[in-house]
């Protein structure tokens, strides 16, 4: 498939208050470390996409809210960006671990 | 060194005492993000990619043995274990977690450090040459006056609100080391026909998206008149400097919109006003502060280098005195830089380790004294010629004894998209494949002098357009073509860069 045939997709990041490290929001409410447990929104989930934005807005947890464009390849989430690939798996060289959330899996709101 | 006095003191531990609170009342909800990122950001703290970052001002580039100590700690215990050197000769480190801040903040305080004014659209840290006070073509030490200039400019209420941030540089030696003509205000000491030392003042350099060369303002200030000018400028500037586009906020903009003239004869009509009033500096004030830059105590010596012969016994040592040694005032000794571009290395990155090794040979070897470059290295500033071998094995054994200052291999580069919110493209993998292809001592030899300045955005914090070669990251669908510039000279000033096209796909996970 070309990558003009892709369907771009959307998912939620935002950075933890207290680490600073970068969180996505899941299938289950939670916000985690991993991309790849991001929930994915379609473009038929726009309003659903927005309602989640606005709760989280509301959350004293979460900063720098930001939506970032993904596709599906090989069964794996890829943000189209290069700085979003770097936000989500640390800095590429030396290569650097992301930032660990408080204690915890996950940020709960 | 200058020492904090009691009014320093009160202020930085009041601020560390207020950010405690600011950062409780965040934590507690009590403040919004909205609400507290202004507070943050006065006292250095920013968001980056993956973390926070707090921004540590070192005045003038000029550090203590005990404060870089102090600065290792920090590093081993709230942070990864390195901190990274900036080309405003400041220091950051890339984890710390908010609620450890206000701890840091206080461990700094505790050694006359902050990171007040490290941010936002305010009077930014004075910079200078690194081997102020020690070089030998040095007219004046610039330090006694940075550090009135800092004092000045520290938590000035008509200045924290400016149109946009504001950065002065300052050189005692006419071989511009501090990059003076890229700030907003350049001086450079000057001896006039009577025999006195004064300032040329420069206005409206600056990088970024918009690089200007600053144009001579006035070519004689006196010490006495130095603050009560540099206030007018900044007067003008904050009246009529642009607020309503950040891009259009610099005063190099007002210059080159207004032009010179106009805003020359502005800033005249506002130091008639000022010029003999409060802020005229009486010289025993200004003594009083040169005395804490006085010279330390040297000892008396008539070592040289004898390069020829060095080569002869040791060409390693030779190389590295050859490059890494600059001359001093003082017969008998050097200054030493240390190069933190190891080959394949992050510029301007040290461990906690380095830095405690170097802090140590600060106290052993050179009076304690310390320097952050704005090429983002270390130096030692003054050497005695004698011990110099002594030092280069210490540094060796430590991981710091390249010698390749002003080499292919001594980049300048900014975080880059490895860590910084703003950038475009990463400059530390480039940086790091350009140092491992030309890295061999021979191949850096044939070269010669030749400095590469990377920059991962437009902003141009690795300052790409006064490299040799400058490289620009840019980004398109999602993989980094860089953008190559080539003719841009710091030193002599006055020759613009120009493009000279486009680089290669970088394609991401190659590194």
């Amino acid at each position: 498939m070309s990558e003009k045939q892709i369907t771009v997709k959307e998912i939620i990041t935002a950075n933890e208050l207290v680490s600073g490290a970068s969180v996505y929001l899941s299938d289950a409410g939670h916000w985690l470390p991993e991309m790849q447990k991001a929930r994915v929104f379609l473009d038929s989930e726009h309003s659903e996409l927005e309602r989640q934005i606005e709760k989280a807005q509301n959350s004293t947890r979460l900063i720098s809210l930001e939506t970032v464009r993904v596709v599906h390849r090989q069964g794996r989430i890829e943000p189209l960006r290069l700085r979003e690939k770097i936000r989500a798996t640390g800095p590429t060289t030396p290569r650097q671990r992301p930032q660990q959330i408080l204690a915890g899996d996950y940020v709960s709101l | 060194m200058y020492r904090y006095d009691q009014f320093d003191a009160r202020f930085v531990a009041e601020r560390v005492a207020q950010f405690r609170d600011q950062v409780a009342r965040r934590l507690s909800g009590e403040l919004s993000e909205e609400q507290f990122r202004p507070l943050r950001l006065m006292n250095g703290l920013y968001l980056q990619l993956h973390a926070y970052m707090l921004r540590v001002a070192v005045p003038y580039g000029t550090l203590s043995a005990t404060q870089l100590h102090k600065l290792a700690d920090i590093a081993r215990i709230y942070d990864r274990g390195y901190a990274h050197f900036t080309t405003r000769q400041n220091v950051q480190f890339n984890w710390p977690r908010l609620d450890d801040v206000p701890d840091i903040l206080e461990l700094l305080a505790g050694v006359q450090m902050h990171a007040i004014q490290t941010s936002g659209n305010c009077i930014r840290n004075i910079t200078t040459d690194q081997f102020a006070g020690a070089a030998k073509d040095e007219i004046v030490d610039p330090r006694p006056v940075a550090e009135i200039i800092r004092q000045w400019s520290s938590l000035h209420p008509e200045f924290s609100f400016l149109p946009r941030k504001f950065k002065i540089a300052i050189t005692g030696a006419p071989n511009d080391r501090a990059a003076i003509k890229f700030h907003d205000i350049g001086l450079m000491a000057q001896q006039n026909e009577k025999g006195e030392i004064g300032w040329v003042v420069y206005v409206g350099g600056g990088m970024g998206r918009t690089p200007m060369i600053a144009k001579p303002l006035n070519d004689f200030v006196a010490h006495k008149d130095l603050l009560a000018y540099l206030e007018s400028v900044l007067r003008v500037y904050n009246r009529f400097g642009r607020r309503d586009n950040k891009y259009k906020a610099r005063i190099k903009i007002l210059v080159h919109e207004e032009g010179l003239e106009t805003l020359r004869e502005q800033i005249d009509s506002e130091f008639s006003l000022l010029c003999g009033g409060d802020l005229t500096l009486p010289e025993a004030e200004l003594e009083r502060i040169e005395a804490y830059f006085a010279p330390p105590p040297f000892k008396e010596s008539n070592a040289r280098f004898n390069l020829a012969r060095l080569w002869a016994s040791d060409g390693e040592l030779a190389r590295f005195v050859e490059h890494n040694c600059h001359a001093h005032a003082r017969d008998g000794y050097t200054s030493v830089t240390i190069s933190l571009k190891p080959i394949g290395g992050v510029p301007g990155d040290a461990s906690a380790e380095q830095m405690d090794v170097v802090a140590d040979l600060a106290e052993k070897f050179s009076f304690g004294e310390l320097r952050v470059s704005h090429a983002q290295n270390l130096v030692l500033p003054h050497v005695a010629i004698s011990e110099v071998a002594e030092v280069f094995q210490v540094l060796k054994k430590a991981g710091l004894g390249e010698a390749n200052i002003d080499q292919i291999t001594d980049i300048i580069a900014c975080p880059g998209l490895d860590f910084c919110a703003l950038a475009n493209a990463r400059s530390i993998p480039l940086a790091q494949d350009i140092s491992k292809r030309f890295g061999a001592v021979a191949r850096q030899e044939e070269i010669g002098e030749l400095k590469i300045k990377i920059s991962g955005c437009i902003n141009a914090c690795g300052h790409h357009h006064v490299g040799h070669i400058g490289i620009l990251g840019v980004e398109k669908k999602g993989t980094e073509p860089d953008h190559h510039w080539r003719g841009g000279e710091r030193r002599s000033g006055d020759r613009g860069d120009r493009r000279a096209g486009s680089g290669r796909e970088r394609g991401f996970g190659r590194h």
